[in-house]
């Protein structure tokens, strides 16, 4: 494995990887009280208001989701460092900019009473039939694409960082070995997961970036009647990506730290390559697979939305759960809090991705489609994949990781 | 040094040349005969004839430059605005109509467009050049949709169809810059990369 060239991480650098988590572990609570308060609601066992229900709705799914990304972020972050040099300031820009967002969309929810959902689905921020305003739906899209600006400040960093050590994106996703048969150094695994996260990560904010405005334009001027399907599939492209690319940075505290609690590290090889490159391109073509009830969409499209559905979780799925199965075993791990959270975050992972393949079958998703399997799928997989690795790097963080000398 | 050498190299007298074309020849009129060739040649054409006079002076006015382009963030906005200015519709049409607009046009795009960026651009921090080019992107996107989709005419002087074809311009300009801008990333390693030949590979 290459080794760590980086500087120190500087004390600010470390305090700003701890506020992101403590900010996610944090809101992480909310919105789950949230999320259990809409559960009630529909139990009738609280009353919420339809309005107020859908507010909460909105305000659950921007924030998990913004909230995973952030987290998911800060893990990443953290030990791309140990190999590039990242600009400890653009983490804290980030996350000034994430905060800002914040702020306008829980106005635009709770003040300006937008309802429309995180999906922001075209046009319903525009045609709220009186239940909240056009200040509403523009402060929560606002909220977004300020969102968007710190994220994109921080993938760029990324990029400047790697390219600035390996000189070009294609050998940090390690093609010269895969496709070349090249001697060098293979990247690490960090380095080919940051790649990866950097490019379907940046071209889902370009997407969300131009659909963003061109609601806002519509919302203000009505006659400019954008293309529903195309913003549609704009929209579902940044947003599944975004979601998608949040365990993918996470799974970056797996090869991490395991490795040091077996004492063996975590094996580049070609198939670990392979099965990246793979999934750098499926995480930006599988969201289609959410528009399967899109008649109107193209039949390709579809076709492509539910092959690439069957095959998207495999690569690095399949390679990583094998792995960690294979560095475990008879290593005479010293099971804890972090590495149990770790091991099992794979399961949750593995658990979560069968329902989400059952439902990218076309015949399936005619019956499931818009029921509880849907959200059911991803709080699966983020509860029990994302946010276990999330905790297990929490753990690992605190001075139970450095007592037992793992750094 | 003849007097021609003494204004500079030959990319300088070659964006001289293109100001004096489009200022003074019927090449100007030509070009803006079109909303396509107005917003995507004649406007590109002089933002670039800027940087080439640009490149030539930063040298002569290096030291008043850095003390206010400081990280090249000013002269970059004030490109941007510039650029900006002569996108809102009206001014594409005052241009058109107006002898004193449109040379406020070929001045202001070379001065405060161009030039700026050319000492600008260099000066930047590559996570701000990074953001400069998605915004160009999105921005390129953005209006070629707006333009594909409208039902009015922006412009007195352009039909709907000229607006309809500059929008698809603007998409081709963005996906062919992305792709200009993309490729080199992943290409220029991977070209240089070892083989295994000369020693044993590393990776299993």
């Amino acid at each position: 494995m290459a080794e760590q060239t980086a500087p120190p991480l500087p004390p600010s650098g470390r305090i700003g990887v701890v506020v992101y988590l403590a900010i996610s572990a944090l809101v992480f609570v909310l919105m789950m009280v949230l999320g259990v308060l809409m559960r009630l609601s529909q139990a009738t066992w609280v009353e919420l208001s339809p309005n107020l229900f859908y507010e909460v709705m909105t305000a659950h799914g921007a924030g998990m989701v913004g909230i995973s990304g952030l987290a998911a972020s800060g893990v990443i972050w953290y030990f791309l460092r140990r190999y590039v040099d990242l600009s400890v300031g653009i983490l804290w820009a980030n996350l000034a900019f994430f905060l800002f967002g914040v702020v306008l969309i829980l106005g635009g929810i709770f003040v300006g009473n937008y309802a429309g959902g995180w999906t922001f689905l075209f046009p319903l921020p525009g045609t709220s039939a009186g239940v909240w305003g056009t200040g509403g739906a523009a402060s929560y899209l606002f909220g977004l694409l300020s969102i968007g600006v710190g994220f994109l400040l921080l993938y760029l960093d990324f990029a400047r960082a790697i390219m600035a050590r390996y000189r070009s994106l294609a050998k940090a996703l390690g093609w010269p070995q895969l496709f070349r048969n090249s001697s060098d150094e293979a990247p690490p695994p960090t380095v080919v997961a940051a790649t990866m996260v950097l490019i379907v990560n940046i071209a889902g904010i370009l997407a969300g970036a131009v659909v963003l405005v061109l609601i806002l334009v519509n919302l203000y001027a009505p006659q400019f009647a954008v293309d529903p399907l195309l913003t549609k599939n704009l929209t579902y492209f940044f947003g599944h990506v975004f979601i998608n690319a949040t365990i993918y940075q996470a799974l970056v505290a797996v090869y991490e730290i395991l490795p040091k609690y077996v004492g063996r590290s975590w094996p580049v090889n070609r198939i670990f390559l392979a099965a990246w490159t793979a999934t750098t391109l499926m995480v930006m073509a599988v969201y289609p697979h959410h528009l399967l009830m899109d008649f109107v969409m193209p039949t390709w499209a579809l076709a492509i939305g539910q092959i690439v559905s069957y095959l998207a979780g495999l690569p690095v799925f399949a390679v990583t759960a094998w792995t960690t199965l294979t560095i475990v075993h008879r290593s005479g791990i010293k099971w804890d809090m972090t590495s149990g959270l770790l091991f099992v975050s794979i399961f949750g992972w593995s658990a979560g991705i069968v329902p989400a393949i059952i439902d990218g079958v076309i015949a399936v998703n005619h019956v499931m489609h818009n029921t509880m399997w849907v959200p059911g799928h991803f709080h699966m997989y983020l509860i029990l994949g994302l946010v276990a690795m999330l905790f297990g790097f929490m753990y690992y963080l605190t001075d139970q990781g450095s007592r037992k000398g793992l750094d | 040094m003849t007097p021609l050498a003494a204004l500079g190299d030959r990319w300088t007298l070659i964006a001289i040349g293109i100001v004096a074309a489009i200022a003074g020849t019927p090449l100007g009129p030509a070009l803006a005969g079109t909303m396509l060739g107005h917003v995507l040649v004649q406007i590109p054409l002089l933002v670039a004839a800027g940087w080439g006079i640009g490149r030539y002076l930063e040298p002569r006015i290096d030291s008043q430059l850095r003390r206010w382009n400081a990280g090249g963030i000013p002269g970059i906005l004030l490109a941007s605005f510039a650029v900006g200015f002569w996108m809102i519709p009206r001014w594409l049409d005052g241009a058109l109509t107006d002898p004193i607009v449109n040379a406020a046009k070929v001045v202001s795009l070379v001065v405060l467009a161009g030039m700026p960026l050319a000492w600008s651009w260099p000066r930047l921090h590559p996570v701000a050049r990074g953001v400069v080019k998605i915004e160009l992107l999105a921005m390129l996107f953005r209006l070629g949709w707006l333009y594909v989709i409208s039902p009015d005419r922006f412009c007195n002087s352009y039909l709907l169809t000229d607006q309809v074809w500059l929008g698809r311009g603007l998409i081709v300009v963005g996906i062919a810059l992305g792709i200009t801008w993309l490729v080199p990333l992943f290409w220029d390693g991977f070209a240089t990369a070892t083989d295994a030949g000369a020693a044993g590979t590393t990776t299993r």
